[in-house]
């Protein structure tokens, strides 16, 4: 959770920098949300998967090539 | 017999088959339970009675005719565009003949309601919805599980045999799994998925049914799926188990009772239990949650955002504001999640023949505050039973949710059986095995409002 706070300035300018309007209730859902999700976005992105060689345009109704 | 409302969806059928019952009959027993049951638990929606009745007049000889069928607010049918939930949908909405509603048709059966569904399918609880909560049968306190809450509760409350959901990330086997019900996602592409407004861009959403028990599931995801899901046989199943907190971090009473229905279904096929690893299961539920939320976004401008319906709720807005935040990095990262996950269970799929782990850790939880309880602590039930789910909508895999038994609180509690691409007939297998295994006790209990003999 540490790593969510420093982050939860970024909310509102990233917001205002694509024009999206938010307001407080907003924002406070917002920063809800990104503490919920940050850290496993974290957890996700040092995930090692640069052995996976990409599937190309899979067929999600079948086994992988 | 009660009511023909109390047969299960292939009786009525043949019920209806042998002349015992006019479509019109049993159209008029759903309209009129669902009158009488409807104002405590807000399964139903809509209804549109000329509709329903053209439907039943002109009702085909299919495997379904003259059966009603409630379908998830999430699909258009030519008098009604679906709202998704939500009091705007943030895609073009009109009505039309979807997938399942020519599905439908095409087998016979009478459309009699459109289910509630969570807000825009975003939650597993159905605690929220433009037509507000939708209540669990078995305790209208507690959360009939989402996003298709209507379709099951219709289904627990009896007011119809059968009902159609769709499945993005869990949606069809949450509330099976809360309302004591069986709910197939089948393989992803196999199943009618026409006219749902995320049809063109979606990898991970099914339409799925959610029925009583596997054989009510076979017949109306045959009829969904355009092909028969031909009954076949378990025997010899390898089941596998892996040690992750999908089946550890989960309450007592449903491990406990999970646990007995795999070895159960083992001794019932004779088959065997392998405990099996399969990492990053947590990585694969949030790569799901990446994956649908940025396919949802393709019709997703920040000028939409600024002009949201007034009753968009606000945990809706804030996350679809949120959504647009999301580094590009991480859905990236979600699709090499995705391609390591495939091989993985493609591997594992050569060595068992299903994966089973429960497909909720908690029992269904209040309506007021849906946190559950687990060994970890508490967590909002979204974010529990997500841990579970994902990976099959990730995959493309088929899976289904099967009754597992009851807790002290008369709560269902339910297993997830998992297979691999395109053996969604042996998922059917399992489950009809399981319930052979433990004499039909979970898949013939009811709510009370629901038993047989219960006032209409």
């Amino acid at each position: 959770m540490e790593s969510a706070a420093p982050l939860d300035e970024f909310l509102p300018a990233g917001l205002a920098s694509l024009g999206i309007e938010a307001d407080e209730v907003d924002l406070a859902v917002i920063a809800a949300v990104h503490r919920f999700f940050w850290p496993a976005i974290l957890e996700l992105l040092a995930l090692d998967t640069s052995e996976v060689e990409p599937e190309r345009c899979p067929d999600l109704s079948k086994a992988p090539q | 017999m009660s009511s023909p409302l109390d047969l299960n969806l292939r009786d009525q059928a043949a019920a209806v088959a042998a002349g015992e019952v006019s479509p019109a009959e049993l159209l008029d027993a759903a309209l009129a339970r669902i009158e009488a049951r409807n104002p405590a638990l807000n399964a139903v929606v809509e209804t549109f009675p000329e509709r329903s009745r053209e439907m039943a007049a002109a009702a085909i000889e299919g495997p379904l005719r003259g059966v009603p069928v409630v379908i998830k607010d999430e699909w258009p049918l030519p008098w009604r565009a679906q709202r998704f939930g939500a009091a705007e949908l943030m895609a073009p909405a009109v009505p039309g003949e979807s997938g399942p509603y020519r599905a439908l048709r095409d087998a016979g059966a009478t459309i009699v309601g459109v289910g509630n569904m969570h807000e825009l399918g975003a939650g597993s609880t159905g605690a929220v919805s433009y037509y507000g909560p939708c209540r669990n049968p078995w305790d209208v306190e507690r959360c009939p599980g989402g996003s298709s809450s209507g379709p099951a509760a219709s289904v627990a409350a009896r007011l119809v045999a059968g009902a159609v959901g769709a499945d993005g990330v869990g949606s069809v086997r949450f509330p099976a799994a809360y309302c004591g019900l069986t709910g197939l996602k089948p393989t992803f592409g196999r199943s009618a998925m026409e006219g749902h407004h995320m049809a063109p861009v979606t990898t991970t959403i099914v339409s799925g049914p959610l029925c009583a028990d596997a054989g009510d599931c076979r017949l109306l995801g045959s009829v969904l799926c355009g092909e028969e899901l031909a009954a076949g046989d378990a025997a010899g199943l390898r089941i596998g188990v892996v040690s992750d907190a999908v089946s550890e971090d989960v309450t007592p009473a449903v491990r406990d009772a999970c646990e007995a229905a795999v070895e159960a279904l083992r001794a019932e096929t004779g088959g065997e239990i392998l405990e099996v690893p399969l990492p990053d299961l947590g990585a694969a539920a949030l790569a799901a949650i990446l994956t649908i939320n940025g396919e949802s976004l393709s019709g997703t401008t920040p000028q939409q955002l600024n002009r949201l319906h007034p009753e968009i709720s606000p945990v809706a807005r804030g996350t679809l504001k949120y959504r647009m935040l999301l580094p590009a990095a991480a859905t990236v990262q979600a699709s090499r999640v995705r391609t390591m996950m495939r091989r993985r269970l493609a591997a594992l799929f050569e060595q068992v023949d299903v994966l089973a782990w429960p497909t909720v850790p908690a029992p269904a939880p209040p309506l007021e505050a849906p946190v559950v309880e687990l060994p970890s602590g508490t967590l909002p039930a979204d974010q529990a039973n997500v841990r579970g789910a994902g990976l099959a909508n990730l995959a493309g895999t088929p899976a289904i949710s099967v009754p597992a038994g009851l807790t002290a609180e008369r709560l269902p509690v339910a297993l997830q059986l998992q297979a691999a691409w395109g053996r969604d007939e042996l998922l059917l297998d399992a489950a009809e095995a399981l319930e052979r295994a433990n004499g039909r006790r979970w898949v013939e209990s009811w709510p009370p409002l629901a038993e047989a003999g219960a006032a209409l």
